[in-house]
């Protein structure tokens, strides 16, 4: 999600795009408007060499290694930025950001946010909570240059239900859209909507490499490997108003919120989760534990293999493994585990991607909110010495 | 088991479908109609999936159903460049 464009394409490089999950708003990029139980690879060939993917509610923007955006799947809110409010089942180039180059982008329900590399940002869709930060609550087909931050230099940006966040280059974050259930970390309760960024200063001293936004949570990771979280409540505790610090002894690099769960990652590639999927609750006197550590808990089942990246949909995870393995887990009714039924699942399960191919050189997952993308980089031909 | 407990000021009116509509975590939208708030309905289901909502409201704002007392906030237009 923070991944930042690389510089130049590697002619040397093919990817595989595989898709899966809920398909019925054409987010899988398979031209079908139908939900698929496995992975499905796409041939994607308008989309060279793909630097990032951002999923949101039914949509989903990819950015290529040189800066360009393409957009598919719903549009009804003008969240495709294609100056219209329809959907498309497969990618097409937002022609606004000729003359940019995008480097990070981020797919909320039913907006988008995406920053350039001179550290502006643009947003279009729904502006109905002002999560777009003009200053209005109208929604726009066509991206626009958010201008409270002419002056400043936008590093990342990240998209929730109905709100956004900000991450500066001079490690402030900002919020802005609804805030009813704290997610801004600057409202108070009853406070429902701020339509232009605002400074979260619980975070003033912190220097804030990561940010993450699903659902009515917001999240963010610090240089030193601390987690703060904020708005709705996990586990059924209250709202949170203001960035909290969980207190633990463990150093995390990198978070991925859901609707109901956060994942995290530590330096040490084992993943922990907060709160529950479909809030399920297997240890219900855990909600009168005070403490958030308390309800920090281990996912592990990877059998001690190392995870290298993880992604949270709204009711399920997927993680990559160090042995570029791709494991799902959670709520599976529309596929989005890939496991070629509609089970949900408790552990991490191995979703096959075709051939185990010893030319792969690096995985990365996305999730959406019922939906799932890997994209499998691999090492050219002419560019392989190592197999042996 | 209920998915979770929404209020009726936290959806919005979608004229396309006539119906309240909230996220759902599939991707699609929780629906209830005027109509079934007027009846006392307090189940939002969504099309796509087995998921469903509490709708939390006051169930005397729908039983006059004047149109002009209770007309919810139509959604902002979407500008089309």
């Amino acid at each position: 999600m923070a991944e930042h464009g690389k510089t130049q394409a590697d002619e040397e490089e093919e990817q595989q795009v595989w898709s899966w999950g809920a398909g019925t708003d054409g987010q899988l990029g398979t031209a079908k408007l139908q939900d698929e139980l496995l992975p499905q690879l796409l041939s994607l060939t308008s989309l060279p060499s793909i630097s990032m993917l951002a999923c949101g509610g039914a949509h989903v923007i990819a950015l290529t290694s040189d800066g360009k955006v393409f957009t598919w799947g719903r549009g009804s809110s003008g969240q495709l930025g294609h100056g219209d409010i329809l959907n498309i089942t497969l990618p097409k180039l937002v022609s606004f950001f000729d003359g940019y180059v995008i480097t990070q982008a981020a797919a909320g329900w039913s907006h988008s946010g995406f920053v350039s590399d001179s550290g502006c940002l643009f947003t279009c869709g729904n502006g109905s909570f002002g999560q777009l930060g003009h200053g209005d609550n109208t929604s726009l087909s066509t991206p626009a240059k958010v201008s409270y931050f002419s002056n400043e230099s936008v590093k990342m940006v990240a998209c929730g239900m109905r709100h956004s966040l900000v991450l500066l280059a001079g490690n402030q974050v900002c919020g802005f859209g609804s805030g009813k259930r704290g997610q801004l970390g600057f409202t108070s309760d009853g406070t429902k909507s701020v339509n232009l960024p605002c400074v979260v200063s619980g975070l003033k001293d912190v220097e804030v490499t990561r940010i993450s936004a699903n659902g009515d949570h917001s999240a963010a990771i610090s240089a030193d490997g601390q987690f703060f979280s904020w708005g709705r409540g996990f586990c059924a505790g209250p709202d949170v108003y203001a960035p909290q610090c969980l207190p633990s002894s463990l150093s995390f690099r990198e978070v991925a919120v859901g609707w109901n769960h956060a994942l995290l990652l530590t330096v040490d590639g084992e993943v922990f989760k907060l709160g529950n999927t479909l809030n399920k609750q297997p240890e219900k006197q855990q909600l009168q534990i005070d403490s958030s550590e308390a309800l920090l808990a281990k996912v592990s089942d990877f059998d001690g293999v190392k995870v290298l990246q993880i992604a949270a949909g709204a009711e399920h995870s997927a993680a990559v493994t160090e042995n570029g393995e791709v494991k799902t887990w959670g709520w599976g009714e529309h596929g989005q585990l890939g496991l070629g039924n509609t089970n949900d699942q408790t552990s991490p399960q191995l979703v096959s991607l075709g051939s185990i191919d010893l030319r792969t050189k690096e995985i990365k997952v996305y999730c959406g909110s019922g939906f799932t993308y890997a994209v499998r980089r691999k090492q050219g031909l002419s560019s392989s010495p190592t197999s042996s | 088991m209920s998915y979770d407990d929404v209020e009726i000021e936290d959806m919005e009116w979608n004229e396309e479908i006539q119906a309240y509509t909230y996220p759902c975590p599939c991707g699609d939208l929780f629906q209830i109609t005027k109509e079934d708030l007027r009846l006392g309905e307090e189940i939002a289901n969504c099309p796509s999936c087995s998921l469903y909502i509490t709708v939390i409201y006051n169930m005397e704002d729908f039983q006059n159903d004047t149109k002009k007392n209770n007309e919810p906030k139509t959604r902002q237009p979407v500008a089309v460049a």
